[in-house]
């Protein structure tokens, strides 16, 4: 018994250590915006700030349009994620309470899309965003992203879920398609909804190579973007840098750790097969 | 009667309804741009992306005979070697270890699994400062003195650590939840039976985690073929294009050269690359993979 709790121990401080070994990189970036810019780069190297201070901070906001870029990507997180929510909620609702013609075509249609990678896409829709003149837009930027096969999938599984008779119920009651979706589905469904805009926001907000083709100009940077371009590969003032990387990652780390349970779902249903 | 054919009609039509915003934004955007570049791909475009002369595959057999197109390619599957099976393993172990819950689970699982919420671009610039060669932390903490990004040997397998630090989280969640789903009592048996951790390892968890071993695999597979975000960052694509990769080349081709001609053919050939990847998956599936 004793080995038992003396083994368990063990393995706790184990695994705390490898935790803090894998976060090392985000506390090493949190360390060094709060250093001095000669306290970054020294012999023996700094783990912790030996003097704290806020500079990097003030310099990143004041000296940057860092606060424009953070704008930037809300919007267009935001405005993606509503538009995958709702969407795929419409997408997915005929597919699983309605019969009509060319139902499992439309399906396969819409899944392939995920065998798709949407990098291979790029050149195509670059020279298809800038015929339509959105090229430095946020409707440019949004464009690719405003709907998932993946989020149709997962929702199609879940509404099927539920009994025929919830909706028969509701059709004797007199309720029509759209009221039964507006009234019934959606709030019965809210978990799985709030599931799938943390993920979508999360991604979007993280996104790269696309938000980078189609905007050039500074004030329409998302913020994954930007945060690249506060330094030049020479240069050495990594403090300011690593202050708007703690920035950064804030939103999407912290939504992560509040609703870890939620996002993981999202993600691992229609992935595993049962 | 004109009234019931019109309730018919809008029955028939009703689901469509429901799902053409969404068809609308696939076939713009995913169906079009797909057929788009397999067509174009075949011709001979000027900058503005309009087609100038048919010229059938001479594109593909142009980029084929292109140094730096090649050595994109061989580097992309080299990146895909380095990464996929690490993270997996990695991964694997860090939930056999997290398997039973503890008093600080919480702790130790959010924190293996929170790269997955960071975004390439941002955990690039973190390694870039970690990476410095002089006085930066890696070389200063462990005495080393290596040119991270700046050896063409080197910056390459610079690059896959950074992604197997990022897909190490997300292969982490996943294996847990499949760990922690093989049944007790086939776990007490197997010890009853006296086996070993590698035994068990061997023997009941790695057969009985294979479907989301096999999905981790597939999926990263597609998605470390993408790549081009780390390598935008850190080298664009140099030293000595040793870290370019295909989807950077094809950007490169857009954006500094407005060459179309190679970037469409370029992109079919990374799209057949996934698409056999991803079939060789589903054939080792077939043999390897075992459904409860």
């Amino acid at each position: 018994m004793k080995r038992i709790i003396k083994g368990g121990l063990f393995i706790q401080i184990l695994c705390l250590f490898l935790a803090f070994i894998m976060i090392f990189p985000i506390f090493y970036a949190v360390s060094v915006s709060f250093m001095e810019q000669k306290a970054v780069l020294a012999s023996p190297p700094n783990l912790l700030p030996p003097k704290v201070t806020f500079e990097n901070y003030v310099t990143a906001f004041t000296r940057t349009t860092l606060g424009r870029y953070m704008i930037n990507s809300f919007v267009i997180a935001l405005v993606c994620s509503i538009s995958r929510v709702l969407l795929a909620t419409m997408c997915a609702f005929p597919f699983a309470f309605m019969e009509f013609k060319g139902k499992k075509l439309l399906f396969m249609l819409a899944v392939s899309t995920m065998m798709i990678p949407p990098d291979v896409l790029i050149v195509s829709n670059y020279g298809i965003i800038s015929k339509m003149g959105l090229i430095n837009t946020y409707l440019g930027v949004c464009s690719v992203f405003l709907v998932s096969a993946a989020n149709i999938f997962m929702l199609r599984q879940h509404f099927l879920t539920f009994s025929k008779s919830l909706q028969e119920a509701a059709y004797i009651d007199g309720c029509g398609n759209i009221r039964f979706f507006t009234n019934i589905l959606l709030p019965v469904s809210r978990p799985v909804l709030t599931t799938v805009f943390l993920s979508s926001f999360v991604s979007v907000w993280n996104q790269y190579t696309w938000p980078m083709l189609v905007t050039n100009r500074n004030e329409l940077r998302t913020i994954q973007v930007g945060i690249t371009m506060l330094k030049d590969r020479e240069s050495a003032v990594f403090g300011p840098v690593m202050a708007g990387v703690v920035i950064a990652l804030i939103p999407t780390v912290l939504l992560f750790v509040l609703f870890q349970k939620n996002i993981v779902a999202g993600m691992m249903s229609g992935s595993v097969k049962g | 009667m004109n009234m019931k054919r019109k309730k018919f009609w809008i029955k028939k039509i009703e689901p469509y309804c429901w799902m053409a915003p969404a068809f609308l934004i696939f076939a713009v955007f995913t169906f079009i741009p797909f057929i788009q570049t397999i067509y174009k791909s075949l011709f001979i475009v000027d900058s503005f992306g309009n087609l100038r002369q048919f010229v059938g595959l001479e594109n593909y057999s142009y980029i084929f005979a292109d140094e730096v197109f090649l050595k994109a390619i061989r580097n992309t599957l080299w990146y895909v070697v380095l990464t996929v099976p690490i993270s997996k393993i990695l991964g694997m172990l860090l939930a056999l270890l997290a398997n039973k819950r503890r008093k600080t689970s919480f702790l130790y699982e959010t924190s293996f699994a929170v790269p997955m919420a960071m975004a390439s671009s941002v955990t690039a610039m973190i390694f870039q400062l970690l990476y410095v060669p002089s006085l930066g932390f890696i070389n200063g903490f462990f005495g080393l003195d290596v040119q991270w990004l700046n050896d063409p040997d080197i910056a390459m397998v610079s690059i896959a650590i950074i992604q197997i630090w990022l897909s190490t989280g997300y292969a982490f969640i996943f294996m847990l939840s499949a760990v922690r789903s093989v049944p007790d009592d086939v776990v007490e048996s197997a010890r009853l039976d006296g086996a070993g951790p590698v035994r068990m390892l061997l023997n009941i968890y790695l057969p009985l985690t294979t479907p989301t071993l096999f999905y981790l695999i597939i999926t990263d597979i597609t998605y470390s073929m993408m790549m081009m975000s780390l390598v935008s960052v850190l080298t664009d694509g140099g030293p000595n294009n040793s870290t370019t990769t295909i989807i950077h080349y094809i950007y490169k081709q857009i954006v500094s050269a407005g060459n179309y001609t190679n970037a469409n053919p370029a992109a079919i050939v990374a799209f057949v690359m996934t698409l056999i990847a991803t079939l060789l998956g589903f054939l080792w599936e077939k043999k390897g993979v075992h459904y409860q």
